[in-house]
């Protein structure tokens, strides 16, 4: 394979593998993050985004990465609905849920995270950064996020076919509302 | 590949002769090239897959090795192109 090609597959696998595929191995990785993920204390509760907990509940880590990815994809659904109508829900599902892929590195990451307790930071939150695991966290989350974000970026090009300041408008609009709308129902349907 | 936009100024090209190879008559005119003649080599052989599978975007996903959405994405790329043709 041509390196052109390889990094062509690893910003935008979609036009290679969507719908029920994408899907599929999407669900594979996902899991696989999400078990790694709660061994590690993190959560992967929101669109593009992590978080650590002193003891993470296997039932409430799935729930989480469950209902951010189906809320990302009916949003972005939704708002595809509203500049065309040649796209099929099963392919920003399965592009959303394999664009999460890159999430796999910082669960393996978190494993090896060791994060000062609570009332140490809050005590004097700069303690984070005399952590080396953290500092190493952080350095590896930022390329991640970015790549996380190009993926989808590239998922709901395809899949909805859709391109230029409409492409970019709904791209942003949907991280946005999902974002603020999964957290919302976590809240809702998760609340101990 | 039949030349279908001026090269010197890019502009559309039309029919001016066409000749018979077995007697040698050639008919002279201004012509418009027909629409699909317009589309660029792989398009042109795009429409002929997609004529080909019987119009399955499935078959010719699998074909070219390429996601569903990626080939209803070329489909409509020529559709519009098409359009615009017909429109001018």
């Amino acid at each position: 394979m041509k390196r052109n090609e390889f990094l062509d597959l690893l910003i935008n696998p979609f036009t290679r593998i969507a719908g029920w595929q994408a899907l599929m191995s999407g669900i594979t990785v996902f899991a696989l993050t999400i078990y790694i993920g709660f061994n590690g204390n993190a959560y992967f509760d929101g669109i593009i985004d992590m978080h650590f907990v002193e003891n993470a509940v296997l039932k409430y880590s799935a729930l989480s990465g469950i209902i951010s990815l189906i809320t990302l994809a009916v949003v972005m659904s939704i708002a595809c609905t509203l500049v065309t109508k040649n796209f099929r829900f099963i392919d920003i599902l399965g592009t959303m849920t394999l664009a999460k892929a890159p999430f796999l590195i910082l669960a393996v990451v978190s494993l090896f995270v060791k994060m000062p307790a609570l009332e140490q930071i809050l005590q004097n939150p700069l303690i984070l950064f005399t952590s080396v695991s953290f500092i190493v966290m952080l350095v590896t989350s930022i390329p991640v996020i970015i790549w996380t974000i190009i993926l989808m970026y590239n998922g709901l090009k395809v899949s909805a076919g859709i391109k230029g300041i409409q492409l970019n408008v709904v791209f942003v609009t949907t991280l946005i509302v999902a974002e603020a709308i999964s957290k919302t129902f976590i809240f809702i349907l998760l609340k101990p | 590949m039949l030349p279908t936009y001026c090269p010197g100024c890019h502009a559309q090209l039309k029919v001016k002769c066409l000749k018979c190879e077995s007697c040698q008559t050639e008919v002279s005119g201004n012509y418009e090239l027909p629409t699909l003649a317009l589309l660029s080599d792989n398009e042109q052989q795009f429409v002929l897959r997609f004529v080909k599978s019987s119009g399955s975007l499935k078959q010719m996903s699998s074909e070219l090795k390429l996601s569903y959405p990626t080939v209803r994405n070329m489909l409509n790329d020529i559709i519009s192109k098409i359009e615009g043709y017909e429109t001018k």
